[in-house]
């Protein structure tokens, strides 16, 4: 039955994401290019952009819990200017996430500096403590605040990391097996990704660990065009070892606010630019 | 007597009928219980064999106590966990090498792979959770990564190539409190793997292939398996290993032991049939009934055989003796079983009586055990009084002919030590009666002070020898860790439901958060204020506080979205302080209450039986710590709620956010301390429950809160004091049956008393022993004094049966005495022997409850014995112009004393129960009872003056 309903929703989505005017037919396309592209739309649709994200955490004894913060992005131009045919660039990127609740968080940041050639710095505000911290890089897959998520499906994973493989090309989808070049550093042995044809939204993502076993799903449950960009605007990570759920609510999505590349210092951490973060 | 005399011309009459008989019941009960349980598909509406091990079903599903512990573990998604120590002794730094740390991941990787779905449910996974296992390379690190910097990362990600990698490892685990004395040993030689487990039934399962994969690993370490649920299920499986060597293994002694008397393997088979046969009826109904083999109902043979022998052995002692009179069967046992008949259905009645008062005990295991030990006294009863009659008949002639005494006489020089022993006791408690009484009494005060020093204590682990395996895992883990029992202790907010006074509450913060917001923002008044007027508007319609809450937020979040860019940031504020408002519910995030959790933690270890504890408090104090440059002066609770909301937030940025969730509710509303106790003694779980009991009584919480002890072994004292009590209870009211049916049976209170005069003896000197010695008192100790009951009055009925019954022949007991001392005594004597050696193989037992068993079965027959034979004559002797006094065969009702001291005890068995079940109250059942017997002595008096019973008396004078 859940699974009938997580199909219908796949090509539910998939008519939605046909219907959509801008949207051209691609041609034949590697394996690379379908990464590529959809690396893009997936973190990179924009200049930069922001968001209000009510995140719940449901357990499994379906027990609540909330988070609400506002994301603002800004990504940094290529270094050689000659893959950016569009607004997209690819390269390094700025996440600044500002708790608004709950209350007791209310003013934590947490930012980061995600860089494509080494590993990303990351960085923690806590208020009541006065305190700036960097989060040592050891490994990315460890939770976001306490969610479903990990902080690496948050910030984006770096497409270099993974052989990809098309596995299946179907309707309206690209079926891709992403398998890690360092098993070692990551908890699954491969996931695989369902991604649109058209829009190349990732509409799924399966995470399978060394028994071959399915334990940890993506969805995207629900996707609209902001300012000429599909987007996602509400998703969910299912642990199913776990049996806790995490979905995200986006709300006053805007793209190319043209934030100004100073407010991702340490000095904003402490003084908010409550101005974008409204 | 009629009855008894026409059963048994019934059976030598027809002797085929009867074994036919017997066949078919016990064939058809045995079939009802193999079958089902072979094929259980194609005999669905059967039951089949049910094993249960669980000492938590000593308690009703329904016991609070149970409830708590299971809704806790749900809400706190703690399992029961199997540890698996591993100790290097040949390594200076124990098992932190290289070579070691490969072990053990290698252990952990294997042991995250022991889960399978259920066959009987296949959506479901059972076996080892592996998010939840607690081993090196599962757990987080959290630490100082540098200048300024914080880091989490698992802690041993992959196993390390060098030893300085190695020593890292425990340097880092050494740090986090958590992991220091429960994952690493405090010595930092030793790691335990906390394997939780879906469920106690599989552990066993779990504890082979472990052991399987343990053996293929090389390297110097040892590997220790225990944890109450693999303890529990082992038991489970060993328990039918026992049942399968010790109960025959007892049956065999039993067999040669009668063979050594009696010396005719033919007649010595008819008791081991009647006890075989007694033990499959009583287990196939057991099965039948749906009832589970629960460690109390796999003691059920043991008992029933020494109990279903006891009567044949009686038929036998007298046919042996008197064959050789007549050289003919049926007359023999004709005779036998005039003199036998009466004593052995009560003998029968009163054990079954003694077993059956167990129904009284709050434990249902207890109460089945209790229940079908009396249902298979009496099969034996019935088997004994009609089979062994038949039996007797099938045997040829020819094969008696130098059976019996008189043929032995020359031969059998143990058989005249025997005869001539108890000649001489004879004697002695004729001429010594007082001395002998003397000795008793001194006896009896020895054995006061031991019950005074009696322990009350039980631990699963000790259920084992001192060398099975679990046991000396336990022993070196316990040693070397902060313990292996674990224990939780509840904290749980109770919040004021006072609606009206938190609104009222409310509107006090609103004006307090808005007078301080005003100069910053001048919207902040006029939107607090509706938020004041919104209270007032909805206080009536809602039920809670946490409804009020949701819809004041509700109300402000539609209003911010119409809010202008003035009046946005005050909305903002606003629903920033109704959710402030929500959490101030959160109590386990408030300083002041983590602090109080600590100073609980630090009691706690002065218990001298807690090696460690975990708390809420200890994850604060580490991340607090580990963000403040890791210095050791920071391990504390930071002096804010949102400090320490912060430190939590901080936390759930590891792999393992959800650990939080073991020891605090998502709300913040209860927590968990998990307390590793280094002993599994119910003893020391009460102690530590009583020091805490007292601690917080005398340190009352900041705010207020409810504590509450769950967990294994919690449960287990809670059970354990249920059971003291309940036995108490249900051995005092067998003993009023007892005593009642032996007044009636001897038609006289005094006659009455004396039989219950060597089983109270017994019962003093066993348990003053048990008190004496130290040994604890524990589940098969308790139970037993049913059977000490049970038995030792059977020696005294046989005893005084035929001590009446010989005297009518004499004029005086001096020339009584001596016949009691031939066959009587030798009978008695044989039954001690036979029985109470043949359960002394239960000592070699792997099982400490069998050994107690059997130890004990064999020492309350020795002691009933021996007080029988010394007490009982001794007393007559004493005692014996009141007890054949001239005027005798006067009715019942016409001895005044008898009548009384009858129905007194019948209004005091009427009392308990009207106490145990429908529970009124000691105080008005007292003044009830003393009602009843004014009335009482009235009535007597007035029965026992009627005319019937004074011509009666006047005749016989």
């Amino acid at each position: 039955m859940i699974r009938k309903k997580g199909f219908f929703r796949l090509i539910l989505i998939a008519l939605i994401l046909n219907l959509h005017p801008h949207l051209l037919q691609a041609a034949e396309l590697s394996v690379d290019e379908i990464v590529d592209k959809t690396n893009r739309v997936s973190y990179y649709q924009g200049k930069d952009g922001r968001a209000r994200v009510l995140m719940s955490i449901k357990d499994s004894q379906e027990r609540i819990r909330r988070r609400n913060f506002t994301i603002l992005r800004s990504d940094e131009p290529p270094a050689v200017a000659l893959k950016a045919k569009d607004d997209q660039y690819c390269a390094d990127q700025k996440l600044y996430v500002y708790f608004n609740r709950p209350a007791d968080v209310n003013k934590m940041v947490f930012m980061v500096l995600k860089h494509v050639d080494k590993d990303d710095d990351r960085w923690l505000y806590l208020p009541a403590l006065d305190l700036v911290k960097r989060i040592a890089a050891s490994d990315k897959r460890t939770s976001f605040v306490g969610s479903d998520f990990f902080y690496e499906d948050v910030s984006g994973r770096n497409i270099s990391e993974d052989h990809h493989k098309l596995v299946e090309t179907t309707k309206n989808y690209y079926v891709l097996k992403n398998t890690p070049k360092d098993p070692e550093s990551v908890e699954f042995s491969y996931f695989k990704m369902w991604v649109h044809r058209k829009s190349f939204i990732t509409v799924k993502t399966e995470y399978y660990d060394k028994q071959d076993k399915k334990y940890r799903i993506y969805e995207a449950l629900k996707v609209d065009t902001i300012q000429g960009y599909p987007t996602v605007t509400k998703d969910r990570m299912r642990d199913l070892r776990t049996k806790s759920e995490t979905a995200k609510e986006y709300s006053e999505v805007k793209y190319n606010i043209g934030l100004p590349d100073n407010i991702f210092t340490e000095r904003y951490l402490r003084r908010a630019p409550m101005k974008y973060l409204r | 007597m009629k009855m008894g005399t026409s059963i048994t011309r019934f059976s030598l009459n027809r002797p085929w009928l009867v074994t036919g008989l017997m066949i078919a019941f016990t064939l058809s009960l045995a079939l009802l219980a193999t079958l089902p349980t072979i094929w259980p598909h194609t005999f669905k509406g059967l039951n089949p064999l049910k094993v249960d091990t669980d000492p938590e079903n000593m308690l009703p599903e329904d016991e609070p106590v149970r409830i708590f512990h299971n809704s806790m573990k749900k809400e706190m998604a703690l399992y029961d966990m199997l540890v698996v120590g591993i100790v290097n002794e040949s390594n200076p730094d124990g098992v932190f090498n290289p070579q070691s740390l490969r072990n053990i991941y290698e252990l952990t990787e294997y042991a995250k792979s022991l889960h399978w779905s259920d066959k009987e449910n296949p959506d479901k996974e059972i076996g080892v959770i592996e998010i939840d296992l607690i081993a090196p390379s599962t757990v987080d690190n959290i630490e100082q990564g540098g200048l300024g910097s914080v880091r989490f990362e698992w802690l041993m990600a992959s196993p390390p190539t060098t030893k300085e990698q190695a020593l890292a490892i425990r340097k880092k685990a050494q740090r986090i409190p958590f992991l220091n004395g429960t994952l690493i040993s405090e010595d930092g030689k030793a790691i335990c793997l906390y394997l939780p487990l879906t469920s106690k039934d599989i552990s066993y399962k779990i504890y082979s292939k472990l052991q399987e994969k343990i053996d293929t690993l090389s390297g110097n370490e040892q590997y220790y398996i225990t944890g109450l649920p693999v303890a529990e299920d082992t038991f489970g499986v060993e328990m039918f290993k026992q049942m399968a060597i010790s109960a025959p293994l007892a049956m065999l002694i039993i067999f040669l032991l009668l063979f050594f008397f009696f010396r005719k393997l033919i007649v010595i088979v008819s008791p081991m049939i009647v006890a075989m046969v007694s033990v499959i009826c009583t287990m196939g109904l057991l099965i039948i009934t749906g009832n589970t083999v629960h460690i109390m109902s796999s003691m059920i043979p043991i008992f029933i055989m020494p109990i279903a022998v006891l009567d044949a052995v009686h038929i036998l002692s007298d046919f042996f003796d008197r064959y050789q009179e007549t050289k003919d069967q049926e007359k023999t046992v004709i005779k036998v079983m005039e003199t036998l008949f009466t004593p052995m259905l009560y003998t029968s009645l009163t054990t079954a009586v003694g077993f059956a008062s167990l129904a009284l005990t709050p434990i249902p295991p207890v109460q089945i055990f209790g229940l079908f030990i009396a249902f298979g006294v009496m099969i034996a009863w019935a088997f004994t009084v009609t089979f062994i009659p038949a039996f007797i008949m099938f045997i040829p002639k020819k094969s008696l002919e130098n059976f019996g005494t008189f043929a032995d006489k020359n031969k059998n020089e143990s058989q005249s030590i025997l005869t001539r022993f108890l000649t001489l006791l004879g004697r002695l408690t004729f001429k010594r009666a007082k001395l002998v009484m003397g000795i008793t009494g001194v006896f009896v005060v020895i054995a006061v002070y031991g019950i005074s020093q009696i322990k009350i204590n039980d631990n699963p682990i000790k259920w084992f020898n001192p060398t099975h395996p679990i046991r000396i895992a336990d022993k070196v883990l316990n040693e070397h860790f902060g313990g292996t029992y674990m224990g939780y202790l509840a904290f749980q907010a109770q919040t004021s439901k006072d609606l009206p006074k938190y609104a009222d509450e409310l509107s006090k913060q609103i004006d307090k958060a808005a007078n301080s917001l005003k100069s910053e923002l001048p919207a902040v008044p006029a939107v607090f204020e509706a938020l004041k007027s919104q209270t007032t508007y909805i206080i009536k319609s809602v039920s809670s506080k946490k409804e009020l809450l949701q819809q004041l937020a509700a109300f402000a979040d539609k209003r911010i979205q119409k809010a202008t860019m003035q009046e946005y940031d005050a909305w903002d504020e606003a629903i920033l302080f109704l959710d402030r408002q929500r959490q101030a519910d959160e109590v386990f995030k408030q300083p002041q209450v983590l602090n109080y959790i600590a100073g609980v933690q630090k009691r706690l270890l002065t218990t001298g039986v807690v090696g460690k504890s975990n708390s809420l408090a200890d994850i604060v104090k580490t991340v607090y710590r580990e963000l403040l440059q890791g210095d050791p002066q920071n391990f504390k609770i930071p002096d804010t709620v949102n400090a320490v909301a912060q430190c939590l937030m901080t936390y759930q940025n590891s792999h393992r956010p959800q650990d939080l969730w073991h020891f605090v509710t998502p709300d913040y509303t209860k927590t968990v301390l998990w307390v590793q106790l280094k002993s599994g003694d119910n003893m020391d779980m009460a102690k530590v429950v009583k020091a805490m009991d007292e601690y917080i009584a005398a340190n009352p919480p900041p705010v207020n809160l409810k504590h509450q002890w769950f967990g294994l072994t919690y449960i287990n004292v809670v059970w354990q004091n249920k059971m003291v009590t309940g036995m108490l209870e249900a051995f005092l009211e067998s003993f009023l049956i007892v005593l009642l049916m032996m007044i009636i049976l001897y038609r006289s209170a005094l006659w009455g008393i004396l039989s219950m005069i060597p089983l109270t003896v017994t019962i003093g000197l066993i348990y003053g022993f048990i008190g004496l010695v130290g040994k604890d008192y524990d589940m098969p100790v308790a139970v037993l004094s049913s059977l000490s009951l049970g038995l030792a009055v059977d020696y005294a009925i046989h005893f005084l049966s035929r001590a009446r019954q010989l005297r009518e022949g004499f004029n005086s007991w001096a020339e009584t005495a001596a016949p009691v001392f031939g066959e009587p005594a030798r009978a008695i004597a044989r039954n001690v022997i036979v029985i109470g050696v043949g359960f002394l193989p239960l000592l070699a037992a792997p099982l400490v409850p069998y050994q107690t068993v059997g130890v004990f079965i064999a020492a309350i027959l020795l002691t009933a014995g021996i007080a029988s034979l010394l007490i009982l004559p001794s007393m007559i002797t004493i005692l014996e112009k009141w007890l054949f006094p001239k005027t005798k065969k006067a009715s019942l009702t016409c001895n005044c004393t008898t009548c009384f001291v009858i129905a007194a005890l019948a209004a005091a068995l009427v009392a308990m129960n009207i106490h145990d079940f429908f529970g009124v109250g000691w105080n008005k059942l007292t003044w009830f009872g003393l009602m009843a017997v004014i009335v009482f002595v009235i009535a007597c008096n007035m029965a026992s003056g009627r005319k019937k019973c004074k011509t009666e008396a006047m005749m016989d004078s």
